[in-house]
């Protein structure tokens, strides 16, 4: 665990250096140290390897906003969808399960289509993203059966009407400007990241992170039966909608600022288990901490590898797809 | 700290499953229930546990009904010993224990050093340290029982209660979980486990309680509660009781 912390963190400052215009780790580190003296007002030390003024600007208001909010966005995708497969039982279990993902992208199509602002885009994502579960939530409370199928089933049924919705919206957007931006969207990006963008998008991922953090032991519970987690003093149902609330929160939050980057929420978990185990204890951080990681690492490439941007969804397709089947193909170890 | 059950009633929508359920386990003993498949032994067990609510009757936990009991309290009383399971993933048998341990640590924290060690106790006493690191799902059906005992032993409960521990085991395992759960009555815990063999109650409950029709068709010690017609009532089936020369009782089938 501290050996992955560690990683991320060293991920990060290597991570800062590099880019269109690369700058020494003196550099960044000099201006890091500058910005938080002047943050504690202290007196501004002297530089000696200092960044020209257009430079720093480029890197306090693009790459390094940039840099934290993929390791945010991949610590959240990753978070929920250990969640999301604890929860629902169900190791196939992505952030996109219960329709978050697709209520997003309807609202920020919307959003794009009226031709708002880009922090307009986000609160579009955001809402859209939380009604949708919100309705999944109360069609699966009226429904009959089994809790946990209907939940789900009602969850697919709100993705395909929010995906419907999308296909309208790009059918009716104009083809010549607005429809490549809203297909831009959809398939993910980090590279419009600004600062306002992680100022938005902390909070709730915060409020979310941390009770998962705090929960982590009783989603072991829930995998078991309700009958039998009731047996050992855990109110499933209540355990469980908690966590939905948490997981969906955080997935909204990282999908409204990020657009739709799939595989990491299904992959950075199993990647997690084979790490650390399947207890949620070990699990939940170690699962924070790789989709950090992962999403760090396909975002440097997105930015890096052409001159211009492959959006970031694209690529965790890419990659993860390939990996996915080496992680279900190898031999299972007979412990 | 006692199990008092008081004309027990439960139907599923309209139709009766039991009716007029009554009997006590007290700490120490070893209650076994026979009945035939289907008969209501689980929907029993699921009212003692206070998963359903009985349509009438009702169960008294140390006195107290068992539906007006917090889950988090009730689990510090009551363990339930499920028949052996295969969970969505694949757990270390030591952390299957540890889980028997949830009541007793806060909402929102992780056990600790001293559940860590409750847990480990309980494995020692069910004699499956050797397997604490293995996962749950690689090993036998035995094993994953009596990781399932010591995960209630883990729970610190009084009372516990078995479904059918001994399904699907093998001869020798069946024997070993018996031996154990035998054990377990002599040091104080009150157990109540269904069972489909009248030998097993013979060699080791202290109360048997025959269940037919959804009604108590006999409960008292195995000895005076289970007879010939008792068996040919409850399952069709005809059996000569026999004495054995260390003077217990063993079921011999007329084919």
């Amino acid at each position: 665990m501290i050996f992955l912390f560690t990683l991320v963190i060293a991920g990060i400052l290597v991570s800062l250096t590099i880019g269109r215009y690369p700058m020494s780790p003196a550099q960044v580190f000099s201006a890091l140290r500058a910005r938080a003296a002047e943050f504690l007002r202290l007196p501004i030390p002297s530089a000696g390897a200092a960044l020209t003024d257009q430079m720093r600007a480029l890197f306090f208001n693009a790459r390094l906003p940039r840099i934290l909010l993929s390791c945010l966005v991949g610590c959240c995708l990753s978070a929920a969808g250990a969640s999301y497969q604890g929860v629902f039982q169900n190791p196939m279990a992505s952030p996109d399960i219960l329709g978050a993902s697709s209520g997003a992208a309807v609202g920020a199509a919307l959003a794009i289509l009226l031709e708002l602002d880009a922090r307009m885009v986000m609160l579009f994502a955001f809402g859209t993203s939380l009604m949708t579960i919100a309705a999944v939530m109360l069609i699966s409370g009226a429904a009959q059966g089994n809790r946990l199928l209907r939940i789900v089933l009602a969850g697919i049924m709100a993705s395909s009407l929010c995906n419907a919705g999308t296909s309208f919206i790009k059918l009716v957007a104009d083809p010549n400007n607005i429809l490549p931006e809203i297909s831009y969207w959809l398939m993910g990006s980090l590279a419009k990241t600004r600062p306002d963008a992680l100022a938005f998008a902390a909070v709730p991922m915060a409020l979310g992170l941390a009770p998962l953090l705090m929960l982590r032991w009783r989603i072991n519970i829930l995998t078991l039966s309700d009958e039998e987690a009731r047996t050992l003093g855990v109110n499933a149902g209540a355990v469980r909608a908690a966590v939905i609330v948490c997981a969906t929160l955080v997935t909204a939050a990282s999908v409204s600022v990020s657009g739709l980057i799939g595989w990491v929420g299904l992959m950075a978990p199993h990647l997690a288990r084979k790490l650390v185990g399947n207890n949620y204890r070990h699990l939940m951080p170690a699962s924070m901490l790789t989709g950090a990681l992962f999403l760090l690492v396909v975002d440097n490439v997105s930015r890096n590898l052409l001159l211009t941007e492959i959006p970031i969804g694209i690529l965790t397709a890419v990659v993860g797809a390939p990996f996915f089947i080496w992680l279900i193909s190898r031999k299972k170890e007979s412990i | 700290m006692s199990v008092a059950v008081c004309d027990l009633a439960f139907s599923y929508g309209r139709r009766p499953v039991l009716r007029g359920v009554g009997f006590t386990a007290e700490r120490g003993e070893l209650l076994c229930v026979l009945g035939p498949n289907g008969v209501g032994k689980s929907t029993l067990f699921g009212c003692i546990l206070g998963l359903l609510s009985p349509s009438g009757g009702e169960v008294l936990v140390d006195g107290r009904r068992v539906e007006g009991i917090p889950a988090r309290e009730l689990a510090r009383k009551l363990a339930y010993v499920p028949q052996s399971h295969a969970p969505t993933f694949n757990y270390s048998v030591s952390d299957m224990v540890l889980m028997g341990t949830t009541a007793r640590v806060g909402g929102i924290s992780s056990p600790g050093a001293e559940h860590i060690r409750a847990a480990a106790r309980s494995m020692e006493r069910v004699g499956i340290s050797h397997l604490a690191e293995r996962g749950y799902m690689r090993i036998s059906g035995g094993e994953r029982q009596l990781t399932l005992i010591a995960r209630a032993l883990a729970q610190r409960a009084d009372i516990i209660i078995m479904d059918e521990p001994t399904a699907n085991l093998d001869y020798g395992n069946q024997l070993r979980v018996l031996k154990c759960v035998k054990e377990l009555a002599r040091e104080g815990l009150a157990v109540i486990q269904s069972t489909h063999n009248p030998d097993h109650a013979f060699l080791f409950a202290d109360k048997a309680l025959a269940l037919r029709d959804g009604r108590v068709a006999a409960f008292g010690p195995p000895d005076e509660a289970i007879t010939e017609e008792l068996i040919a009532s409850l399952y069709g089936v005809h059996v000569r009781l026999c004495r054995t020369e260390g003077g217990a009782t063993r079921c011999e089938p007329i084919i």
